[in-house]
């Protein structure tokens, strides 16, 4: 059953075995906390107050560091592409705590037992263990992981897909960053070029590494792109300003073929 | 400097080819014969000093090298091919020694047309093996169209606001229960 609410800004879908149904509650519960923690358009979030010197930093909550020290670490792994700090020196987690609240509603949906579930929050997905949709008997007569097959959007035609792949375990999660959609709200080190890559989409195992890389290769260009592909264990795809395509050697053998 | 010599790799392969197949270079069949392939007008050059200015070249006239490949190649095959071109197979071009290393390819050539290219010998400058490298290489549109119809339960795109979920491609799966 395919459950649709609104969240963080943007749309929740998730995908749940009719049986688990009731689990809806819990997860709009998840993401809504987290909503209500980190987001700076909401004046009383705990983020707001931290960055209007409402509350210092040492006495935020330890959930708040925790992804902020997070946060922190991707900054230095990724030699500041990625960075929780806007221009002005505000603390601004929006780019890792989406993922963070998927990461958290896949956990949560393992813990209690659901078998095959699919989170998609405005166009991050992050898929089960076992796969998403229904289970298929492969050939040999036992129980395959079902694939999720995720299209990826055409940033020059949103309502048009790119390109299509499967997810296949361990790589359970995609992300896309760009400026297709939300106009160009990532920071490249006070760089008023237009970024080179319009959209990044990247195949990972998890769901923070994905988006905070996807984020990283939109900031950081084409050096960016050869120094997460050598670094990571990750699958990408990009599109440039002039619409020509990049794409790794996994990607494209995980290309879904039409059906 | 990686994604540039990989990259480089690939087009010294792929314009040593090209330019080689066009001057008529000669190559040689597996049963050891020798072929001459059919000279293009168009393509005076000398291999080498091709290979050296396109080698380094950038990945926007990367992507035109690309077309190149797709559209001169069969092309400049096409007329020759009814009177004097190369019987259909698969043809081994000699090991040509490049800055990114030696470079050997192997082409397949149906109808006349060139429709595989093999790379027997690829390596990049620090002399691992080019297949094992995860760098994204420029591709093709045409290489991801096939996957667009695809049945798909989910997209990922850069993150909608709500107003433009109502007209994404999620919103129409979503109320389809996909």
């Amino acid at each position: 059953m395919r459950h649709v609410f609104e969240t963080m800004g943007t749309v929740a879908s998730i995908e749940l075995p009719s049986a688990w149904a009731s689990e809806r509650a819990e997860l709009e519960r998840i993401f809504r906390a987290v909503d209500d923690r980190f987001s700076l358009y909401r004046p009383d979030s705990e983020l707001s107050k931290v960055a209007d010197s409402r509350l210092t930093l040492p006495s935020a909550s330890s959930v708040l560091l925790a992804s902020y020290a997070r946060a922190l670490e991707w900054r230095a792994a990724t030699g500041g592409n990625f960075t929780p700090n806007r221009p002005d020196g505000t603390i601004d987690l929006n780019g890792i705590v989406k993922a963070e609240a998927i990461e958290q509603a896949g956990e949560y949906l393992t813990s209690v037992g659901c078998p095959q579930w699919s989170i998609n929050v405005g166009g991050d997905i992050l898929v089960s263990p076992t796969g998403a949709a229904t289970a298929v008997t492969s050939p040999a007569g036992q129980l395959a992981p079902a694939l999720l097959r995720a299209g990826i959007a055409d940033p020059a035609a949103p309502t048009q897909l790119l390109c299509s792949l499967e997810l296949r375990h361990p790589r359970r999660a995609i992300a896309t960053s760009g400026s297709a959609q939300r106009g160009d709200h990532i920071w490249r080190g006070g760089s008023f070029e237009p970024a080179e890559f319009v959209q990044v989409s990247v195949v990972a195992n998890d769901i923070v590494t994905a988006d905070v890389l996807a984020t990283t290769i939109v900031a950081g260009g084409q050096a960016a792109l050869d120094d997460v592909t050598d670094r990571w264990d990750v699958d990408v795809i990009t599109v440039d300003r002039a619409g020509d395509l990049r794409a790794t050697p996994g990607l494209v053998s995980a290309l879904a073929s039409a059906s | 400097m990686r994604t540039r010599a990989i990259l480089g790799s690939i087009l010294a392969s792929t314009s040593v080819l090209i330019v080689g197949y066009q001057a008529g270079v000669s190559v040689t069949t597996s049963d050891g014969t020798s072929l001459t392939l059919p000279v293009d007008s168009a393509a005076g050059t000398d291999p080498n000093a091709t290979t050296t200015e396109t080698a380094p070249t950038d990945s926007s006239s990367g992507s035109s090298s690309g077309s190149t490949t797709d559209s001169t190649a069969p092309e400049a095959a096409a007329p020759e091919t009814a009177a004097t071109g190369p019987t259909d197979g698969t043809y081994t071009g000699s090991s040509v020694s490049t800055r990114f290393g030696n470079v050997q390819v192997a082409v397949t050539i149906s109808s006349g047309s060139i429709t595989d290219i093999t790379a027997l010998q690829l390596t990049d400058d620090d002399g691992r093996s080019v297949q094992i490298s995860n760098r994204a290489a420029p591709i093709l549109r045409t290489a991801v169209l096939e996957s667009q119809s695809a049945q798909v339960s989910n997209v990922s795109g850069a993150t909608y606001t709500t107003q433009a979920y109502l007209a994404s491609v999620q919103s129409a799966l979503d109320q389809a229960g996909a």
